[in-house]
């Protein structure tokens, strides 16, 4: 029974932790898209509305694309380690 | 006297997580096997450094004795020696998911060999030989090797110290992150409140700095307005 105690509080970490960096990253693509457009000189004097739905779509893009999946990897890395530990320590 | 203080809690905190990993992280001893045998080994304070009771390591014939496999052996410069015990891990801590001491101490016994004919193995371990509290260090995997100068080159310890580091530096952006969006945006808000009132301004200042002060002032921005 240890090893579903173990997995149970794993995943559960590891959940929260896929959370927070989920937080992060469109944190930071969010940020990337104010700067984008704040510093773009053709773009000076168009009204903040347009700069809203600029940045609305860049996130729709962004919850489509391939950076939001490569989140996965969050669970499945752990668990690779988890198997070739098992794997190297006890059949190698 | 604070930045001493200071100081000497950072210092500390290194030397914590360096022992742990120093005893967590597997290492390699290229060491000539010279006996392997079981004995009876009474586990008292020092339980910390064997393993958790429900592994089934050899029989648990009291709740404070245990019949432990060993492993002896002796490092290339034909003196000094080591003693391995060879225990199952259990489901936690450290982990190493290792469930098989009775194969592993069969290869042990296999590649024993004597001072005139020596086979040299590698025997991974982790943990500490500490005679005053009777603790040895745990075998996972012993292999052959060619000979007592083999250069191992510790891949494995290099990668997990990579992913530590990169946790950590990712544990940091995302707190700087957080404060540039989250805690300083709010301040500023506050800033601008306190300069309309004026005289509240330097109390403000005050309270919103270093680490704690910013999380305490982002705090307060939660607390009802009066």
């Amino acid at each position: 029974m240890g090893w579903l105690r173990l997995a149970f509080f794993m995943y559960v970490g590891l959940t929260i932790i896929y959370f927070v960096t989920g937080i992060y990253s469109r944190s930071v693509r969010r940020e990337k898209l104010e700067k984008e457009w704040d510093t773009d000189p053709a773009r000076e004097g168009v009204p903040a509305a347009e700069r809203a739905v600029f940045i609305e779509d860049g996130m729709v893009h962004y919850d489509k694309g391939l950076k939001k999946r490569l989140l996965w990897l969050i669970y499945i890395l752990p668990t690779i380690g988890f198997l070739a530990t098992i794997y190297f320590i006890n059949w190698h | 006297m604070w930045t001493k203080i200071k100081w000497g809690i950072r210092i500390l905190l290194v030397l914590i997580v360096g022992l742990f990993l120093h005893y967590t992280l597997p290492q390699r001893d290229v060491v000539q096997i010279i006996n392997t045998y079981n004995k009876n080994t009474p586990i008292g304070g020092n339980w910390m450094f064997y393993s958790i009771e429900d592994t089934g390591t050899g029989v648990e014939t009291t709740a404070t004795i245990r019949d432990i496999r060993f492993i002896d052996a002796v490092y290339a410069d034909g003196t000094s020696v080591m003693v391995y015990r060879n225990e199952d891990t259990g489901w936690f801590w450290p982990p190493y998911f290792k469930w098989d001491s009775s194969t592993l101490q069969a290869e042990a016994q296999n590649l024993k060999s004597d001072k005139t004919n020596p086979q040299w193995v590698a025997i991974t371990h982790y943990g500490w030989r500490l005679p005053i509290f009777s603790i040895f260090p745990n075998a996972v995997n012993v292999t052959p090797v060619d000979g007592p100068d083999v250069r191992l080159i510790p891949w494995l310890n290099l990668i997990l110290l990579g992913v530590i580091a990169f946790v950590v530096v990712m544990i940091r952006k995302m707190w700087l992150q957080f404060r540039e969006r989250m805690v300083d945006p709010t301040l500023a808000d506050v800033g601008d409140t306190f300069d309309a009132a004026g005289a509240r301004v330097d109390a403000a200042r005050k309270e919103a700095r270093g680490f704690f002060g910013r999380i305490g002032a982002w705090m307060n921005t939660w607390r009802a307005k009066k």
